[in-house]
C-alpha cells in the first residue's frame, strides 16, 4: 500500500516536472489558432515585431497566418539581448524561416553562409524588385554587409532613418534664432538655450552620437576604406576640432556632464523635461517626441524638430544613417519559398499596415473607409515593428501624427549615409568613445586623446 | 529504493542543465564554432588565442583587484554590522535596521546600478549635491578611471552585506547564553565578551561565508554589465565580461567558451583550496 502510494507520488512529481518543462518551453511563442493541420509553419524570430504584449503577440501572428495561408510561430524575443538569443538558438539547430536582424550581425551571418543569398529571388520578385517599394540605396546598403560586396542576403523590415540634431523649435523662434550651419552657431544657440532657459544645450550617450558635428570637419563614422586599408576617420587628427569643440561646451557648462553614463532613454527625458535643448537621435523620433510631449504633459508650445547638420568647408554635411534592420533567411530553414513569400508581403500594404498600425480590432478599425486608433493603437504610437514603411507608395493614414517628420526624413535623405562597419566596430567603437570622452572631460588633450585611441586600435588590429 | 526514485527529477535537472551544457561546452571550445553547418576541431587553437589575448589578462588582472576588495570588505563589513546590530536593545529598532540593510540584496543589479548611477550623477545626484551644499566641486563617480573601481567594489558590499550580516546574526543568536553569563561572573566587559566569546563563536560561519564569497569572486558580471561605461570599462572589465564581449558581441563563441572554461578551472582550484585551508566542515 505505501509502495504504491509512494510509485503515485513519484510519478505525480515526474509528470508535473514534464508538463512544467512543456509548458516553459512555449514561453515566448505566439502560434496562429484556427489554421489547418496541412498549413505549412512559417517561424520566424524577431525582436521589434508584433504586439506589446503575449496576446497581441498570437493576434499579429494570426493576422500574418491568414494573410499567407499557413501557420505562423512568431518567436517573440523583445525582452532584450535579441541577437544573443537569435544566436542561441541557431546554434542549438533550431530550424527557423525567418531571422530578424542588423547589418552588423548580418555581416558575420552571411560570411559564415549561414543566411541564404536571396539576390536572384529578389530580382526575380515583382514587390521587392521594384525599386519603388525598396530603393536601390537601400539594397546598396544591405550589400555592405554581404562577403564582398556580393549577393543580397536579406530584406528591409522598415525605413531605417538616420541620426540628426533634434532641437527645440519653439525655443529657437522664441529666442529668434536661426538654424545653426557651423559649430560656432550651434555653440552660440546652446549658450542662449543656457542663459534664457537654464537649459543645457547639448546632452549625449557617451558618444552617441556626434556625427552632425563631426560634419563640419567632414569625417565620417565607423570605417572608410583609404588605399585599401580600413580606417577609423574619428581616430584621425581630422576629427581633433570637434572633441575640443565638445570639451569647451563641457567646460562652459552648455554639455550635460552626466554624458557619460547617459542612457538614450536619459537624452529623450532631459529633451522632453526642457532640461536640455538638443539632442541627436533618429528621424522617426521627432514626431514621436511631439506625440509624447503633447500627452504626457510638456508645455503646450512643445515643438521638436530635425536640424541639418554643421557643414563642411566644402559646403556638405552629413548624419549617420542607422544599422539596417532586415529579415534573412537561414540557409537550413525548412519552408525558404515561404519565408521569401512573407518578406514580399512584409513589403506590400497589408504587412505595411501590420507592422505600423498593428492587427486589425486591436489597434485600429476602419470606419467608412477612415483608419481609426484604439486606445492600444494610441498608446503603441503606430509601431508594431514598421512604424515607417520603406516603399514609396505607403502613405500615413495619421498625417497629423506626424508632426515634424517630413522635413526630419528629408535631412536623413539628403546628408545621410551608410557607415562601414564590421565584427570588430562595437570593440574599436568602446575604444574611440573611452578616449574621446576622456577628451571632452580635460582629462586628456584632444589631440592626445586621437593619439592614444590610434595606438590602441593598431595594437587590437581594429585598423591596419 | 522507491525513495530514491524521488531523487530522480533533480538527478535529471543536473544532467540536462550543468552537466550536459558543461560537457558541449568543451567540445565547443575546441571547435571553429559557426552557427550552422560544419564545425571543425582546432584543437586548442581557442584556448590559446584567449592566452595570448592582453584583454584577457586585464580583465583577470580587474577580476583580482575588484574580487579581492569586494571579498575583504565585504568580509568584514557584515560583521561589523551584525555586531553592533546585536547591541541595540529595541527590538523593533533591530528590525527595521535589519530590513533596511537586507533590503538591497533583493533588488536586481539592473535597479541597485541604475539607482547608483542616478546618486553619483554630476548633474542632479543626490551624493554630488550634498558635496555641492558642502562647497565641494562636483565628483564624476561613474567616469574617473581613479574611482570606478572603489564604487564598484563599495556599491557591491553595499548591496550584499544585509544578506551575511543576517547569516552572522542568526549563529549570534545560536551562541549558548551561559557563555557569556559564566563570562561576567569571572567580570568580562562587554567589550570581552564579544571579542572572546562572540567572535571566536563566528568562526565556523565566517569559514562558510568566506567559502561562497571566493567562490563567486570570478563570477562577478551582472553589476560589471550595468555599471560600466566607455571611460571606465578599461578598470571595471573582468573575466565574464570578457567571456561576454567575446561570445557575443565578436560572435566568437569558440573562444568565448575557452575564456569561460578557464575561469571553471580557475574557480574550482580556488574552491578546492579555500576549502583545504579552512576546512569548515571538519570539527
Amino acid at each position: 500500500m505505501m509502495k504504491k502510494a509512494l510509485h503515485r507520488r513519484v510519478l505525480t512529481v515526474v509528470s508535473a516536472s514534464v508538463t512544467a518543462a512543456a509548458l516553459l518551453s512555449q514561453a515566448g511563442l505566439a502560434s496562429a489558432a484556427g489554421a489547418s493541420a496541412s498549413e505549412p509553419t512559417l517561424s520566424i524570430a524577431e525582436g521589434v515585431i508584433g504586439g506589446k504584449n503575449p496576446q497581441e503577440n498570437t493576434a499579429f501572428a494570426n493576422a500574418i497566418g491568414q494573410a499567407l495561408h499557413c501557420k505562423v510561430q512568431l518567436i517573440n524575443t523583445s525582452t532584450g539581448n535579441y541577437d544573443q538569443k537569435m544566436m542561441a538558438m541557431l546554434a542549438a539547430g533550431q530550424k527557423i524561416d525567418v531571422v530578424y536582424t542588423e547589418g552588423s550581425t548580418l555581416a558575420e551571418l552571411a560570411k559564415a553562409g549561414e543566411v541564404t543569398n536571396l539576390q536572384g529571388m529578389i530580382q526575380k520578385s515583382k514587390v521587392l524588385g521594384n525599386p519603388k517599394v525598396v530603393p536601390q540605396w537601400e539594397w546598396d546598403n544591405i550589400k555592405l554587409s554581404s562577403p564582398n560586396g556580393k549577393g543580397i542576403y536579406a530584406v528591409p523590415v522598415k525605413y531605417q532613418g538616420a541620426l540628426m540634431a533634434i532641437v527645440r523649435e519653439d525655443w529657437m523662434k522664441q529666442l529668434k534664432l536661426s538654424p545653426p550651419t557651423t559649430l560656432s552657431q550651434f555653440y552660440h544657440v546652446f549658450e542662449v538655450f543656457k542663459q534664457k532657459k537654464g537649459a543645457y544645450g547639448l546632452t549625449l550617450a557617451s558618444l552617441y552620437d556626434i556625427e552632425p558635428f563631426m560634419s563640419a570637419v567632414g569625417v565620417k563614422n565607423g570605417y572608410v576604406q583609404q588605399g585599401g586599408k580600413l580606417v577609423i576617420p574619428y581616430a584621425t587628427s581630422a576629427a581633433v576640432p570637434v572633441y575640443a569643440w565638445l570639451h569647451k561646451l563641457y567646460v562652459n557648462g552648455l554639455l550635460d556632464p552626466n554624458f557619460v553614463t547617459n542612457s538614450t532613454a536619459d537624452e529623450r527625458n532631459l529633451f522632453l523635461s526642457s532640461r536640455v535643448g538638443m539632442f541627436v537621435y533618429w528621424d522617426a523620433w521627432v514626431p514621436m517626441l511631439n506625440n509624447l510631449a503633447a500627452t504626457q504633459g510638456a508645455g503646450a508650445s512643445f515643438d521638436a524638430q530635425a536640424l541639418p547638420p554643421a557643414l563642411g568647408p566644402n559646403g556638405k554635411g552629413l548624419v549617420s544613417k542607422g544599422d539596417t534592420s532586415v529579415f534573412a533567411i537561414p540557409s537550413n530553414a525548412p519552408n525558404k519559398a515561404l519565408a521569401f513569400k512573407f518578406l514580399e508581403w512584409w513589403n506590400t500594404k497589408p504587412g505595411e499596415i501590420l507592422g505600423s498600425l498593428g492587427v486589425k480590432g486591436i489597434d485600429y478599425t476602419v470606419k467608412n473607409g477612415t483608419y481609426l486608433l484604439t486606445t492600444a493603437g494610441m498608446t503603441e504610437n503606430l509601431d508594431h515593428g514598421d512604424p515607417e514603411p520603406i516603399s514609396s507608395y505607403w502613405k500615413n493614414p495619421f498625417p497629423r501624427m506626424q508632426k515634424g517628420y517630413a522635413n526630419a526624413r528629408a535631412v536623413g535623405v539628403k546628408y545621410g549615409y551608410q557607415p562601414l562597419i564590421n565584427a570588430n566596430w562595437n570593440n574599436a567603437q568602446q575604444i574611440i568613445w573611452q578616449y574621446a570622452d576622456e577628451a571632452i572631460l580635460g582629462r586628456l588633450s584632444p589631440s592626445a586623446a586621437v593619439a592614444k585611441m590610434h595606438a590602441e586600435l593598431l595594437r587590437q588590429h581594429y585598423i591596419g | 529504493m522507491p525513495l530514491y526514485a524521488m531523487l530522480l527529477p533533480t538527478i535529471a535537472y543536473f544532467l540536462i542543465f550543468t552537466y550536459y551544457p558543461l560537457a558541449h561546452a568543451v567540445v565547443i571550445s575546441m571547435q571553429q564554432f559557426n552557427l550552422i553547418g560544419h564545425r571543425p576541431f582546432v584543437g586548442m587553437r581557442n584556448f590559446l588565442a584567449v592566452l595570448a589575448d592582453p584583454n584577457f589578462w586585464s580583465s583577470f588582472r580587474n577580476t583580482l583587484v575588484l574580487g579581492t576588495g569586494i571579498l575583504v570588505i565585504g568580509f568584514v563589513a557584515p560583521i561589523l554590522i551584525a555586531l553592533s546590530l546585536n547591541e541595540v536593545m529595541q527590538g523593533w529598532l533591530k528590525r527595521s535596521l535589519q530590513m533596511i540593510i537586507y533590503l538591497p540584496h533583493l533588488f536586481s543589479w539592473v535597479v541597485v546600478g541604475g539607482l547608483w548611477i542616478q546618486l553619483l550623477a554630476p548633474d542632479g545626484g543626490l551624493v554630488n549635491a550634498v558635496l555641492w551644499a558642502l562647497g565641494i566641486p562636483p565628483v564624476q563617480f561613474m567616469s574617473d578611471p581613479q574611482l570606478a573601481r572603489w564604487v564598484i567594489i563599495l556599491v557591491s558590499v553595499w548591496k550584499d552585506m544585509g544578506f551575511n550580516c543576517i547569516i552572522y546574526l542568526a549563529a549570534i543568536v545560536g551562541i549558548n547564553p551561559a557563555l557569556y553569563e559564566s563570562a561576567r561572573v569571572d567580570g568580562a566587559h562587554r567589550w570581552h565578551e564579544i571579542i572572546y566569546i562572540t567572535i571566536p563563536s563566528l568562526a565556523r560561519t565566517m569559514q562558510v561565508v568566506a567559502l561562497l564569497s571566493i567562490m563567486g569572486l570570478l563570477r562577478l558580471f551582472d553589476q560589471i554589465y550595468v555599471m560600466r561605461n566607455a571611460v571606465i570599462e578599461p578598470q571595471v572589465n573582468v573575466l565574464m565580461t570578457y567571456v561576454y564581449d567575446q561570445g557575443f558581441q565578436q560572435m566568437n563563441i569558440g573562444q568565448a567558451t575557452a575564456s569561460a572554461l578557464l575561469i571553471l578551472t580557475v574557480t574550482l582550484f580556488l574552491t578546492l583550496f579555500t576549502r583545504r585551508l579552512i576546512r569548515y566542515d571538519t570539527v
